[in-house]
């Protein structure tokens, strides 16, 4: 529960008050977090930015790709990396369209890409993986071969550079736009599974898995 | 209308994926509650900045605070790259290795310019509000001129982009096909719950009706 210093890029500088540098809250935000995006920087000086699957694993996260994907051929030499994880609570309605908000939580992590070479590090990323997409498919799922692992990269980068950003609460609006005749408060907003649609080939007997008929994020 | 890919926007991984038809890229970015902007920093290292967009037609509005230095050095001509993303499906496959998502994303490169004539900003306020909720744009005050002096209002044209979209059923290999696994796709989507009225709001105003009830699908322009 250890509170990270922030640097001079993770320090929150616009709403200072809103910054959070508590390890705890910020994987909790990486784990409910069904996919980030991955900033880094192309050949040419140019930013490139890629939405991804990531997974963590204690201190660490782990990014996904195909071996031969050109995104994690770039960031695996150790590229620095920022990425962003963003989950969104609720709409803040003000009666001013400028006091219009939030209610978010977001993680910015900064840092270089390591690949994994190690075989156990790697089977174990991939349980990860397979229940970060839901919470206990990998005891189901057939794990990788020999071959599957070759075709698959995986990146991690430590989380020792991350802040979060907490925004929580009603609008504050001056007093003058108290007396105006609109609506203000807040409408909640989450993630929810639908009904699973299965396999066109998947043989009749199969029965749906309590993890899929009852599907929720860790932590939501 | 199909744009033709830039060297940055060719779709090299799955190019099956690849999609560059306006239709497409506009939809995402309309569905997308929020997109990353990334740029790269006077150290020459990425950053990357969760915000909300809006679009108009060809072009793709962001805002914030003048006071901070991401809009500032974006204003001043910074090269973006901006993302938005929504997930479809969770698609869980008999292997690990064939799970993924169907999902459809846009990748868009450019320069903003700042907004600075007054009929395109109130234009990008309305497209703002009514991006996050459609409707809202209609009843909240827009913004005084002291607001104006606080915020920045960025457009960025949508011509160098492409759509990334993966729909299906899992694509397992045929030797696992035997196995007595559960396969198929999860759909995902975003509700609503409860309005909560500001505990300051008069109770002679109720809950606007493009308000949608608990429950429900959040509306998208």
């Amino acid at each position: 529960m250890s509170d990270q210093a922030p640097t001079p890029r993770t320090r929150v500088r616009r709403l200072p008050e809103l910054g959070v540098y508590d390890r705890e809250r910020v994987n909790e935000i990486v784990d409910e977090a069904i996919y980030c995006h991955v900033a880094w920087v192309g050949d040419d000086g140019e930013p490139r930015v890629i939405p991804t699957i990531h997974t963590r694993l204690d201190d660490e996260l782990y990014v996904h790709g195909s071996a031969a994907s050109s995104t994690l051929r770039a960031i695996k030499t150790g590229l620095p990396v920022a990425i962003a994880i963003t989950l969104v609570d609720g709409i803040r309605f003000a009666r001013s369209m400028f006091e219009h908000s939030m209610n978010y939580r977001t993680v910015v992590v900064y840092g270089t890409a390591e690949e994994v070479t190690d075989r156990d590090e790697l089977v174990s990323v991939f349980d990860a993986i397979t229940d970060h997409v839901a919470p206990g498919r990998s005891a189901d799922a057939r794990p990788p071969t020999d071959a599957e692992l070759k075709q698959t990269t995986f990146v991690k980068i430590a989380l020792d550079e991350a802040s979060a950003k907490v925004s929580d609460g009603f609008p504050e609006e001056p007093d003058d736009d108290l007396a105006l005749d609109v609506w203000a408060g807040i409408l909640p907003l989450r993630t929810v599974a639908g009904e699973p649609i299965p396999d066109p080939l998947l043989a009749e007997r199969t029965s749906v898995p309590r993890y899929v008929s009852d599907y929720r994020r860790p932590g939501a | 209308m199909t744009q033709a890919p830039s060297e940055r926007t060719r779709v090299h991984r799955h190019p099956e994926r690849g999609d560059h038809d306006p239709a497409t890229i506009h939809a995402v970015l309309d569905e997308a509650l929020l997109c990353t902007v990334s740029w790269v920093d006077e150290h020459g290292a990425p950053r990357a900045l969760p915000t909300i967009q809006a679009r108009i037609d060809d072009t793709l509005y962001l805002h914030g605070s003048r006071g901070a230095r991401a809009w500032k050095s974006a204003a001043a001509g910074t090269e973006l790259c901006v993302v938005a993303t929504v997930v479809d499906e969770l698609v869980l496959a008999r292997s690990q290795f064939s799970h993924s998502m169907n999902y459809r994303s846009v990748v868009l490169f450019g320069r903003t310019r700042e907004v600075t004539d007054p009929e395109e900003l109130y234009a990008g306020a309305r497209a703002i509000t009514g991006h996050v909720l459609p409707g809202r744009e209609l009843d909240a005050r827009e913004p005084d001129d002291d607001e104006w002096r606080e915020t920045l209002l960025l457009a960025m044209p949508i011509d160098e982009a492409s759509a990334k979209v993966r729909t299906g059923p899992p694509g397992d290999d045929e030797r696992d096909l035997a196995l007595d696994v559960w396969a198929g796709t999860v759909p995902v989507r975003t509700v609503v719950g409860p309005a909560a009225p500001a505990p300051d709001l008069r109770a002679s105003i109720g809950v606007p009706a493009y308000v949608p009830s608990s429950g429900e699908e959040l509306p998208r322009p």
